[in-house]
């Protein structure tokens, strides 16, 4: 805090920071652990068995209302991201890989609902347990499929190159398959959540400071441009949460393709 | 003379920031240009996306060469 | 497999795949060699060798996605 600030509080806009933007207090005061990415956490699993329980609980052969919305998602999933991945296995990984996509896609649109307004993938956690099951499959999946050896083999030792040039290209395929690899799978998610939090709430402070707390005439058009910036990027970040859903899932059936038939 | 504005903070993340801005606009050049390839000729798939991988490749090292940039003349 | 042979969706997927595999392996190279050159320093009290091998690694992926991916 500088003089000025203390000389005039009332004087400065201050720019959320991300300290009291995700590090929120409990909702019940002594339960540590439940927050409020918890609460959503929970709420969208929820929500999501919700909506397909109600659509597929009791099928029928001509499609009505909620059946219908959950079977254009489910014509979603399995068209863009199951088929181009694992082919004539595409149907038994469905249920994965429409969880995964929905499950996701709920975390993510909570951070446009009114009154919700926190995408829980801004919490690293979320995307790293998600990233680290997928994680886990894909190994077990190669071994299985491909023999211990003949994983690791496939993996660092791709055909077609100079016998001396292995010893130095090796470490490179070890490290981008096995760690690289699901590191960049969380974060990617976690990172465009983050920044697309900051960037609505910074946006949205613009306007309540500039139009409600200190109207001047000087500040009234920064204020105007910041509710328009706001109303902008709530859809541009409705865009790009549908997107990081379907991006997160669409790596994990290229993960779960890639250790079901080795790569050539 | 009051402050208008301040930044505070590390000045390697506004370096990395004007370092992406390059890399961000070739790979969006290289994979419009691709795709618009492909689509006028598309018996020409193999050799566009060849080339399409390779200029991908070089610009992505660019990227990460501005992510390790700070690391590196700190250590000169 | 002839170039007439292949289906699209193999193309598609092969490009996808190595689109997306790109960056892991430029981070992957540049961290292994780098990495290793940060250490020689520390053990040689050197600082010549961190640079280095951060250019190393970065040459060696874009050869190693060049051979994979590139014919």
């Amino acid at each position: 805090m500088n003089a000025l600030t203390v000389l005039n509080p009332q004087d400065q806009f201050k720019a959320p920071t991300p300290d009291e933007l995700f590090n929120l207090p409990p909702i019940i005061p002594g339960v540590d652990w439940f927050t409020k990415p918890v609460l959503l956490a929970l709420l969208s699993a929820v929500i999501v068995i919700g909506f397909f329980w109600a659509a597929f609980a009791s099928p029928k052969i001509v499609p009505r209302g909620v059946q219908n919305a959950a079977e254009v998602g489910y014509m979603f999933v399995r068209d863009q991201v199951a088929r181009p991945f694992l082919g004539k296995d595409a149907d038994r990984w469905m249920g994965l890989l429409l969880s995964l996509f929905f499950l996701v896609f709920a975390w993510n649109i909570m951070g446009v609902i009114p009154f919700a307004q926190f995408p829980v993938a801004s919490h690293i956690a979320f995307p790293a347990v998600l990233a680290i099951s997928i994680y886990v499959l894909k190994v077990y999946l190669g071994v299985r499929h491909q023999g211990p050896i003949g994983y690791f083999k496939n993996m660092m030792f791709p055909p077609g190159l100079p016998k001396p040039i292995y010893i130095l290209l090796s470490p490179i395929e070890f490290l981008s398959n096995l760690i690289i690899a699901p590191f960049t799978h969380a974060v990617r998610l976690f990172a465009n959540m983050f920044a697309g939090h900051m960037l609505l709430a910074f946006f949205s402070m613009v306007g309540f400071w500039f139009l409600f707390e200190h109207l001047t005439p000087l500040g009234a058009p920064i204020g105007v441009i910041g509710v328009v910036m706001t109303i902008i990027f709530t859809a541009f970040e409705m865009f790009i949460q549908f997107l990081q859903a379907f991006l997160f899932a669409m790596l994990a059936s290229m993960y779960i393709g890639g250790s079901l038939h080795a790569e050539h | 003379m009051s402050v208008l504005a301040e930044v505070s903070g590390n000045v390697t993340a506004i370096g990395y920031g004007l370092a992406a801005i390059g890399p961000g606009i070739g790979v969006g050049i290289i994979f419009g240009q691709g795709v618009q390839a492909i689509a006028r000729q598309p018996e020409a798939y193999g050799l566009i996306r060849q080339n399409m991988l390779l200029g991908f490749v070089l610009t992505e090292a660019l990227a990460l060469l501005g992510l390790v940039a700070p690391f590196i003349f700190q250590a000169i | 497999m002839s170039e007439q042979e292949r289906r699209p969706e193999d193309d598609g997927q092969d490009f996808a795949s190595a689109a997306w595999s790109i960056p892991s392996y430029l981070l992957a190279g540049m961290a292994i060699y780098g990495g290793g050159g940060w250490l020689l320093d520390r053990w040689l009290d050197t600082s010549a060798f961190f640079p280095i091998g951060i250019v190393l690694g970065i040459v060696l992926s874009v050869y190693l996605v060049y051979r994979k991916y590139g014919r």
